[in-house]
């Protein structure tokens, strides 16, 4: 269900990739096009194919079905030795009879360049990731932390055309990791190499990503912007995975233009959406649309505040209404002078209100 | 940090209670090996330069200046060196195979390592004079595949005690090695190939280093064993072929010379313990760990 | 070399290995079958008379008991007193651990005519002339290094913070010794015992030292044997033998597999 076209001039594109292993599928029939220089964060649930996807990039598993190709280039049989790829793996994979340097230079030296260059790549890679001081250290003597700055080091030492980084900060502290993003970003940008980032943190896929592919069971269902990931999901699923939602379950009564009249159980609600009259939908919008009412135009539902969660500047008001739950985010304030249980009165635009088919009971 | 052959966990300075628990632990198994090992070595070397008149060196002088027993020497290291260097052509690649043998295949083909192991040096010793005579049952096939006209004599010749050494050390080569293949992380291949290096180079640049450890456990085995071999040449080729082994229980069970026989076990020991230390030098020299 | 090439010569390697490993061990199975008291190969047909002989075999019994007790006694011992101290050495609480899991497993290096000579004469200086006793103290430094190289290399595997986990889960400290650490070293504790049982039963050049002429192992008796008077009924123990550590192997596979005990075996 991706919706860019694949256009001749990207970089990386897998065409209808298909991976099982014995009877489960893992991925299925995806398709992915990336610009030279390009960043792309893959999010997903545990065990949705993410590393598996990394993998028929890098050579290090064949596609059942499809194709991978490289700068015009079909490398779905070239192995993994001849795509200059580098990866950075999810559990480091650092060879341990080497030193920090040793593993550092290990893509340098198989490319026979000469040990001048090859000590100056290793010095400048390993100022990257802050590690200068530890070249001659025994791999083995080395925190989680500085484990996976050594695997980041060792995979932009050889400036390969395409990265992909399984998971590649997720064992860094909140400090050190936003540094890392900044300087991969700028890493990426200098040796212009395209990228592919696994990540299980929403913020930072959302922060540094030219765009975001949402996976979920073996399919890439979203590759968007992140803004529009964010603004405009295009499933149910996305809207779902990527930050709060409010979603109200209903059928549909009647359609006008791209406006859906929905029945619900807080009353009828108009949604963005093409769906014929009797359809099971869910109705969706984000929590920051959501103000207590004041004019009658869009959206409102009558409800009781359930609870207020404290976020710093904002808070979240959990509403209850008609055995719905309502999210909405308001300034410190305004959340501050709601009492629990106090009736309050939500109103919001029919603009920012998507529409989604009923997930199917069986499927 | 240290390089240790046993990687330890290392806790925090315990409080006095718990040391006193390990100490009382361990101090058994100390105690008995101190008892009936370290002693009784330590009387041996002190038995070796036993003399009329106080300590000599004659018998070592003896043992390394006769050309006899230089050749007594050789032999045994001779039959050492041969031994641990086919047992690891052998035993290097089939390690891999084993590393990748899964489920029934896997487990029959360790039955063939364990088997032997478990079976009586003597008795497999024996087998191979069996199998070499010039009726048994090499020479037959040799003969019925006219790869040969006459029975070639194979018993009691240095062709007989290696192929008997080989056979009866192999395993002692292969598990070692087999240990460290299994425990390699494929993950690493992968990283390597990742880097840019083709299967040929990853496994000469990654895989044979990280192995290097089993090597040098399977050659340091293979070579103390063989080395000290005493049923083995007894069997297979007897009187022809003195080792350090038999001359020292001539020394003892016949000719009643024990100052000579410690001797000569203290020069044998001496070459078995050097192996083991030499062996696990070079490795470390070689980078690995 | 390709890759497929690689593999190809590997396996060649290895299943000629196999067959070159149990090749002595096939043949004397097939002559204890032999009808004729020269090993022939039981072509014409088979007899069973070589069993039949074993039991009278000259000093045969006597031979087979006191291997028997001196292998099972000294594993026995061994097994506790190793594993007690593999543990001491293992949790790092023992000042100078490694330079004494060094020196337990030091022995192993020892040509074992060596150590023969030097107990021979360590107990004859002392005056101790009890071969029983000498021979399952001999056997003790035999096997005591196997089981401190298995235990030690096994415990060093295993992470304690398992145990800690356990008892968080709600286990006793016994508990939680019982169902996640015995488990984890079941392997090495079998491994470890099956190779010091077989090392002692083996054992000839450490026993030829402390053996009298009423005191014979069982390793002792057949080497005389074979160098007095060789008939096939020395092939029918072997077998007899063979056949036992057989059941002994597939035993161990269907308990703990055999790759876990190469894994823990060195
Ligand atoms: N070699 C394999 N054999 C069988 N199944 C596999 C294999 N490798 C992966 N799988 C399965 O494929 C699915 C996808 O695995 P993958 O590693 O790609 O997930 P992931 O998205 O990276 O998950 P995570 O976020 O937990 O790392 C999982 O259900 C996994 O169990
Ligand atoms: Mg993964």
């Amino acid at each position: 269900m991706s919706q860019e076209p694949i256009d001749a001039a990207s970089h990386l594109v897998v065409r209808q990739a298909s991976k099982r292993y014995g009877a489960t599928t893992v991925l299925d029939r995806v398709d992915l096009a990336i610009r030279r220089g390009e960043l792309v964060t893959l999010l997903g649930p545990s065990g949705c194919g993410k590393t598996t996807l990394l993998r028929l990039i890098a050579g290090l598993a064949l596609p059942d079905a499809g194709t991978v190709a490289i700068a015009g280039r079909d490398v779905t049989r070239v192995p993994p030795h001849r795509r200059n790829v580098g990866v950075v793996f999810q559990n480091y994979a650092l060879f341990p009879h080497l030193s920090v340097a040793g593993n550092v230079a290990f893509g340098l030296t198989v490319r026979r360049r000469p040990k001048a260059d090859i000590a100056r790549a290793v010095d400048k890679a390993l100022a990257l990731v802050h590690l200068d001081h530890l070249a001659a250290r025994p791999i083995s003597a080395l925190s989680g932390g500085q484990q996976q700055r050594v695997a980041l080091a060792r995979a932009l030492a050889v400036e390969p055309d395409v990265l992909l980084f399984d998971e590649a900060l997720s064992a860094l502290d909140r400090k050190l990791r936003e540094e890392m993003q900044g300087e991969m970003r700028r890493i990426l940008r200098d040796i212009n190499a395209t990228a592919i980032f696994v990540t299980h943190d929403q913020d930072e896929a959302l922060t540094m990503s030219d765009r975001v592919a949402v996976m979920n069971g073996g399919r890439i269902e979203q590759l968007a912007e992140p803004r529009l990931i964010y603004q405009r999901p295009a499933s149910l699923f996305t809207l779902n995975f990527v930050g709060l939602s409010t979603r109200i379950s209903g059928t549909v009564v009647a359609c006008d233009g791209g406006i859906v009249q929905v029945d619900t159980k807080v009353g009828r609600l108009a949604a963005t959406g093409r769906f014929l009259a009797g359809s099971q939908v869910v109705v969706a919008t984000r929590p920051e649309h959501l103000r207590p009412a004041a004019g009658a135009t869009g959206n409102a539902v009558s409800g009781r505040v359930r609870a207020v969660v404290f976020q710093g500047s904002r808070s979240l008001v959990e509403v209850g209404a008609g055995g719905e739950t309502l999210l909405a985010e308001l300034p410190g304030q305004e959340a501050a002078l709601l009492a629990p249980d106090a009736e309050i009165r939500l109103a919001w635009p029919v603009s920012e209100t998507f529409a989604f088919p009923a997930p199917e009971m069986a499927a | 940090m240290t390089d240790t052959a046993l990687p330890l966990v290392k806790a925090p300075a315990a409080p006095g209670r718990e040391r006193w628990l390990a100490v009382a632990l361990a101090a058994p198994a100390l105690l008995i090996l101190l008892a009936l090992f370290a002693l009784p070595l330590a009387k041996l070397l002190a038995a070796s330069v036993a003399g009329p008149d106080g300590p000599t060196l004659a018998e070592y002088a003896k043992l390394l200046g006769t050309p006899y027993y230089l050749g007594v020497i050789w032999n045994s290291v001779r039959l050492a060196l041969l031994t641990t260097g086919i047992a690891l052509v052998i035993g290097y690649p089939a390690a891999f195979a084993l590393a990748r043998a899964r489920g029934a295949v896997r487990s029959a083909l360790l039955a063939c390592l364990f088997l032997p192991l478990a079976a009586s040096v003597i008795v497999k010793a024996f087998a191979w004079t069996i199998l070499l005579r010039s009726d048994g049952l090499v020479n037959e096939t040799l003969l019925a595949l006219g790869l040969i006209d006459a029975p070639i004599r194979m018993i009691f010749t240095e062709t007989a005690l290696i192929v008997g050494s080989v056979n009866i050390f192999l395993p002692f080569m292969i598990l070692p090695i087999y240990t460290v293949v299994a425990q390699l992380d494929p993950r690493l291949m992968e990283a390597a190939a990742t880097l840019g290096a083709a299967p040929a180079e990853a496994f000469v640049r990654v895989v044979v280093p990280l192995t290097v450890p089993g090597v040098v456990a399977g050659v340091a085995l293979v070579f103390s064993l063989a080395v000290s071999a005493y049923v083995v040449p007894t069997l297979l080729i007897g009187e022809r072929y003195p080792t350090l082994s038999t001359t020292i229980a001539k020394a003892y069970l016949l000719a009643r010379q024990p100052t000579f026989g410690a001797a000569a076990g203290v020069v044998l020991l001496v070459i078995a313990v050097a192996t083991v230390a030499l062996s696990t030098r070079l490795a470390r020299l070689g980078g690995a760990r | 070399m390709t890759r497929p090439l690689a593999i190809l010569f590997a396996w060649t390697m290895a299943l000629g290995a196999a067959l070159f490993l149990l090749a002595p061990l096939m043949v004397i199975a097939a002559a204890s079958f032999s009808p004729t008291p020269v090993f022939d190969l039981p072509v014409g047909g088979a007899s069973l008379r070589w069993y039949a002989r074993i039991g009278q075999m000259d000093g045969f019994w006597p031979a087979l008991s006191l291997s028997l007790q001196i292998a099972a006694l000294s594993t026995a011992l061994a097994l506790a007193l190793g594993t007690l101290a593999a543990i001491a050495i293992a949790q790092g609480r023992l000042p100078g651990a490694e330079a004494i899991g060094t020196f337990l497993v030091s022995p192993l290096m020892m040509p074992g005519l060596v150590l023969g000579i030097a107990l021979l004469q360590y107990f004859r200086a002392m005056g101790f002339s009890a071969a029983w006793s000498a021979l399952l103290l001999a056997h003790l430094v035999v096997t005591l290094p196997y089981v401190a190289r298995t235990m030690i290399a096994g415990l060093s595997r295993f992470d304690f913070t398992l145990v800690e986990a356990a008892r968080t889960l709600g286990c006793t400290y016994p508990g939680a010794i019982l169902k996640v650490m015995v488990p984890a070293l079941a392997p090495s504790f079998l491994t470890a015992g099956l190779f010091a049982f077989l090392a002692s039963f083996d054992n000839y050049p450490v026993s030829i030292f402390l053996t009298d002429v009423r005191t014979k192992t069982l390793p002792i008796k057949m080497l005389q044997y074979i160098e007095e008077a060789p008939d096939p009924t020395l092939a029918a123990l072997s077998t007899l033998i063979l056949g036992a550590t057989v059941i002994l192997l597939v035993a161990s596979d269907r308990l703990v597999g055999l790759h876990r005990m190469a894994g823990t075996g060195q």
